[in-house]
């Protein structure tokens, strides 16, 4: 067991003009995350102090906060990788709501705009007859390989916690860029087989939040918990965005 | 301006990319002998004395493709929408996001004046 | 150094349901190893600008005639071109190196039916195609071969 000093930033928008540092002595358990640090605070130190969580097993996307300036989720980041000091602040980049927690709205608004569900032209129905009549019968509406699968499955796997959005330079200053988590599950639907919505996302990607804004710092995939890459998938829309551009002005309105 | 430079985007990002890969692949070699070992005496002035340079410049394949002409002319032009690119990005990267769209008009229009005199250097050769 | 972010960084779409506090960047926004790096990556355009601009003044000296080539060769023995020209390997260098290792996964996983080779594949095939030009060009603008 060792004491360690856990810096947290508080704002209370009652009473403070702007954040401000507090200290906790705390006896951190050798097994302890740093979540189980805040946890320990708010139950037995200072029951005022103010941060989300849910699930404690990387899955909710819900604890993500700055460990000592960089983006971490708390319940997947061991205390004692840090030293004595443990400085955590609410995410970076976000409008601070009270103490660790930050205001979702804005994100919560690029995620819905890079419309992340299956476009179709036109809605395809089961055909039982056809499907009996087959060699191979096709087994459901829409049929999707391995292969077709593995384009994008990466780029799905995102918690939404946000981390990539406190880590991207672009997202600091730039208020309207799209942010990497939008743009990789936008890229993810214009990657799957079964979608038809590539044109209209691409018009998305090259307008007011474009793609084209990221300058690969790469930052968004150093940080990611889970492995997506955003900035894979971010670039391979830069990719999608030119083809579809450079498509328009061959053909103009997709050759219809 | 943002609306304009919105419009234009992917054209300049492909620039951009070509001046990052084709530009770093040309200038290495260049950089090596024209700016540092020749001037450093460690290759003869002669490799690149007037007649020899003159030569190299409009030496062409099969005497139809001026191969000369045509990496010098990628060689003055790419790193320019590289350069033109990543000092746009750096500047929002220091907070000049307010000012990116007049910042961005001057450094691609410097790019392609630029472009435009090299390339006029090159088929002037 | 903290500094603030853009004052509307991740504003809320529906505004002033409550009071915030405006956001801030990352403490280590310019002084963490990899941001660094990738804010030298960016600094290297202004080294790419530079070297651009100088080596169109030299084609344009060729095409002047044999004086004024002669005249830019000899400049270039001037102490403050050799640094530049130092500054400007190292960058190349460093963009090379950053650049191969980010270029593989921004690839597209298909174009059509064509699957571009594995990461690891693009990234020496990189290489071995940065390596080849810069060696011909060496030979060739050194007077090796030719």
């Amino acid at each position: 067991m060792a004491d360690k000093t856990i810096v947290i930033t508080r704002f209370d928008p009652d009473k403070d003009q702007a954040p401000r540092k507090q200290e906790y002595k705390v006896p951190c358990e050798p097994d302890w995350k740093v979540l189980d640090a805040i946890n320990f605070i708010k139950d037995e130190l200072d029951g005022s102090v103010a941060h989300r969580w849910s699930c404690r097993m990387a899955v909710c996307g819900s604890c993500g906060m700055m460990v000592n300036g960089e983006p971490k989720l708390t319940c997947k980041t061991s205390i004692n990788d840090y030293g004595d000091r443990v400085d955590i602040e609410p995410l970076a980049n976000f409008p601070i709501v009270r103490d660790l927690v930050v205001d979702l709205d804005g994100f919560m608004h690029k995620f819905q705009s890079v419309k992340p569900w299956i476009i179709r032209a036109k809605e395809k129905a089961a055909d039982p007859i056809a499907a009996r009549a087959a060699l191979h019968p096709v087994k459901g509406t829409y049929s999707q390989s391995a292969d077709q699968l593995a384009t994008f499955k990466q780029f799905s796997m995102c918690i939404n916690c946000m981390l990539c959005y406190a880590a991207c330079p672009v997202v600091a200053n730039e208020p309207e860029f799209l942010g990497p988590a939008a743009i990789a599950l936008g890229h993810r639907y214009n990657m799957d087989s079964r979608d038809e919505g590539q044109g209209e996302r691409n018009e998305i990607f090259r307008g007011e939040g474009t793609v084209f804004s990221c300058s690969y710092a790469n930052e968004c995939s150093e940080v990611c918990p889970k492995n997506v890459d955003p900035a894979a998938a971010v670039n391979q829309a830069k990719f999608g965005a030119v083809i579809d551009w450079a498509k328009n002005l061959v053909l103009p309105r997709g050759g219809a | 301006m943002r609306a304009f430079l919105l419009k234009i985007e992917p054209l300049i990002w492909l620039m951009f990319g070509q001046g990052i890969l084709i530009g770093t692949m040309l200038l290495t070699g260049w950089i090596l002998v024209v700016g540092l070992l020749i001037p450093l005496g460690m290759v003869d002035a002669s490799a690149l004395s007037y007649d020899r340079a003159y030569a190299l410049a409009t030496a062409s394949l099969f005497g139809v493709i001026p191969v000369g002409k045509l990496v010098l002319a990628a060689l003055l032009v790419l790193p320019l929408w590289k350069g033109a690119h990543h000092v746009r990005s750096l500047h929002v990267d220091f907070g000049g996001a307010e000012r990116d769209g007049i910042v961005g008009m001057l450094l691609y229009g410097v790019a392609l004046v630029g472009s435009i005199v090299g390339i006029l250097a090159v088929v002037g050769l | 150094m903290s500094r603030p972010a853009h004052p509307h960084a991740m504003a809320p779409h529906t505004p002033g349901r409550t009071r915030t506090a405006p956001p801030q960047m990352p403490s280590t926004w310019w002084s963490a190893p990899r941001i660094r790096n990738y804010l030298l990556f960016d600094a290297t355009g202004i080294v790419y600008y530079l070297i651009s601009f100088l080596a169109i003044g030299m084609v344009q000296a060729l095409a002047r005639g044999p004086e004024s080539w002669e005249a830019v060769m000899t400049r270039l023995r001037h102490p403050a071109y050799i640094a530049f020209h130092v500054l400007c390997l190292v960058s190349v260098v460093f963009v090379a190196v950053r650049f191969f290792s980010l270029f593989p996964k921004a690839q597209p996983k298909a174009i059509g039916p064509i699957k571009p080779p594995p990461g690891p594949v693009i990234h020496a095939m990189l290489y071995v195609v940065w390596l080849g030009i810069t060696a011909i060009m060496t030979a060739i603008l050194a007077g090796v071969i030719f």
